[in-house]
């Protein structure tokens, strides 16, 4: 046989072997930094693009959401039983007074950022039933979650009458506005309304408004008589866009 | 004996072999680097060698992440690309090739007659893969116009190859009549044995096929990869957020996440109907648009405008168009884009020239509810905040299954897309 025969087949083999070996190499190497990424960032730095990790989609936080708003409200859902799995019972005077640990006005304080997000809903003069007023105010804020977890409700009672009734009757106030709530979303098969809905009645005992409240806060009664007892016979209502 | 037969198809062919070569070997490097699941750059240039890999989108990804890259993609993780057959092919060239050069007037006429028509077969597939290129694609990647262009040199190898088998013709005589027609050398190169046609043939098979076998062998095993991507803590859609896309064929249940705006999803959408799984799924789109004035998850809008093509999609979804809406807006995304970034107005009147039957529902409260809903499914399933996102069943699709190993990924996640 003649040499000239041979070397193209010698060499096709050779080129062969080679591209096989280069082909094993790469797989082998892909497999390696496939099993160990860290390896793989290490050997290709150059080339490889490091895939950036994303967020977590995640609750709304506006900037009213400091520390000491969130401390409070995080004892709020703690108390109140919305976080921890238990059963929802809210929240009265006396447990706000020992978990709020801060004064009436430094309580209300930290509600004011949320001026343009809540509303208050007034009632009658020891009555418990929401007005047309109040109902659409009510399920204007509700509609208007975005991506807020807690819509809180903070019920009170004015001066008149005695601790005890008082008492009694922010928790009926409170109430009235959960079970409408609850008429409002309960056919939409919105079975964790109770986790959603915080609620404190503070009675006429703790962080009473002033009649200041009556400007600036969307009341459900607006262009009607709005004095300092007016706007305690009342429960504020907002969806609170904190990380909780 | 003096010289019959020329040297150039054994030239040409040698050329077309090396051009082959070098750059299905550049092609197939840039395709088994994938096999690690990460993202890696690709060589798109017609001197691989002296210019880096590019990373985003480019031509030759584009052509690398088509359907029409690799072969057997739904058995094997990223398929077997095809530069890989390519390869072996141009290594049997290159020394079929040498072997004309080498042996020009003791070769068999035969030899060079198979070599000639076996010399011919890349081209074909070279016009396909254009073809394709041209038409599906709407580009062409550079290191697939070198292959191209080396499957052209060797149909010219291969056609001079066949023209010479039975050696040069003799030119006519000085003075001599035409008519007397050319004479061959009187000693003519041999015919040579039959079997040298099978021989060829098993070697070109042997060749373009040997690669192949050993990178299945080599590719590790990627179902224990494929699982890992987090699933749906609370699939059930009780708030009615999700839009549901019509498909043709439904047989798997599915949820996706999507920025009308996001050009990946528009990507991912074309990946998933050009590979023919998109009308198989029984989707739920969860729109996700990356755009802070409706997305409470960013600080700043990534795609301005894309909750208004949100809420584009959602009224469509009232008339049961939310998909001719969807893929209306991925069709336009460029110009949509940058009316997006002009302002909302300018969006807008985009959407109402298309669908004015959408005016009263874009802005209606209803509709910004059911974004917000959609928005709040995502947190109540701890998604990533990224686009697009696909869970088969439950389960996540990894976004790194979500190109080369994407048949292969999905046939193992949910089997019944494949049936």
């Amino acid at each position: 046989m003649k040499a000239s025969t041979i070397v193209a087949p010698l060499v096709g083999a050779a080129l062969l072997f080679g591209a096989l070996g280069l082909v094993r190499r790469d797989v082998s190497a892909a497999a390696k930094r496939l099993a160990d990424p860290e390896l793989a960032q290490q050997e290709q730095g150059a080339t490889a693009v490091a895939s950036p990790s994303a967020a977590i989609a995640d609750d709304a936080e506006a900037a009213y959401c400091t520390p000491e708003f969130k401390g409070v409200l995080q004892r709020v859902l703690h108390a109140c039983g919305l976080v921890g799995g238990q059963e929802r019972r809210g929240c009265q005077p006396a447990d706000v007074k020992s978990f709020a640990s801060i004064s009436d006005e430094d309580f209300n304080a930290l509600f004011t950022p949320l001026e343009k997000r809540g509303a208050i809903i007034m009632f009658d003069d020891n009555a418990d039933k929401l007005d047309d007023g109040a109902k659409k105010v009510l399920d204007e804020r509700w509609d208007d979650r975005k991506g807020a977890r807690y819509f809180f409700v903070v019920s009170r009672a004015s001066k008149t009458g005695g601790a005890e009734l008082n008492r009694a009757l922010s928790h009926r106030r409170a109430n009235s506005v959960l079970f409408h709530l609850q008429e409002q979303t309960g056919h939409q098969g919105d079975e964790d309304l109770d986790k959603k809905v915080g609620m404190l009645w503070l009675g006429s005992e703790y962080a009473q408004l002033s009649k200041d409240y009556c400007q600036g806060w969307e009341t459900s009664r607006p262009g009607k008589k709005c004095d300092a007892e007016a706007i305690n016979r009342s429960a504020f209502v907002s969806w609170v866009d904190c990380r909780l | 004996m003096s010289a019959k037969r020329p040297i150039v198809p054994g030239l040409v062919g040698l050329l077309a072999s090396s051009l082959g070569l070098f750059f299905s070997g550049f092609s197939t490097h840039d395709y088994a680097i994938q096999l690690d699941r990460q993202l890696h750059g690709a060589h798109c240039s017609f001197v691989p060698g002296l210019a880096d890999a590019t990373t985003g989108p480019n031509a030759c990804s584009a052509a690398m992440t088509s359907p029409y890259s690799a072969l057997l993609r739904d058995k094997l993780w990223g398929g077997v690309p095809i530069a890989l057959f390519a390869v072996g092919l141009y290594v049997f060239f290159f020394a079929a090739s040498l072997h004309l050069l080498l042996t020009r007037d003791e070769a068999g006429k035969r030899t060079w007659q198979t070599y000639g028509v076996a010399a011919l077969t890349p081209l074909p597939v070279s016009v396909l893969m254009l073809t394709i290129s041209l038409t599906k694609l709407d580009a062409i990647c550079k290191l697939c116009a070198g292959l191209y262009v080396a499957s052209l040199l060797l149909a010219i190898a291969g056609v001079l190859a066949l023209v010479y088998a039975g050696g040069r013709k003799a030119k006519p005589a000085e003075g001599a009549a035409i008519d007397q027609g050319a004479a061959t050398i009187p000693d003519a190169p041999p015919t040579g044995s039959w079997l040298s046609v099978p021989a060829q043939l098993a070697m070109l098979g042997l060749a373009t096929i040997t690669p192949a076998a050993i990178y299945v062998a080599s590719v590790p095993d990627y179902r224990p990869y494929l699982s890992g991507c987090g699933k749906l803590e609370a699939p059930s859609d009780r708030q009615h957020a999700l839009v549901k896309m019509k498909t043709s064929d439904p047989k798997q249940r599915a949820v996706s996440f999507e920025d009308p705006l996001c050009p990946t999803c528009k990507a991912f959408h074309q990946t998933l109907v050009t590979e023919g799984v998109y009308d198989k799924l029984d989707l739920s789109v969860a729109l996700f648009p990356l755009d802070s004035d409706c997305n409470w998850m960013l600080d700043r809008p990534l795609h301005p405008g894309s909750c208004q093509l949100a809420r584009a999609v959602l009224c469509g979804d009232k008339d049961g168009t939310a998909r001719v809406v969807l893929e209306w807006a991925y069709e336009h995304q460029e110009q949509l884009r940058e009316a997006g970034k002009s302002g909302v107005e300018a969006l807008r009147k985009k959407i109402l020239a298309r669908f004015p039957d959408l005016d009263a529902c874009l802005d209606a409260k209803e509709t910004k509810q059911r974004l917000d809903k959609a928005l709040q499914f995502a947190v109540a399933n701890k998604v990533p905040v990224s686009t697009p996102q696909l869970y088969l069943g439950d389960r996540r699709l990894c976004d790194e299954d979500t190109d080369l190993g994407l048949r292969y990924a999905i046939g193992q996640i949910a089997p019944k897309v494949e049936q």
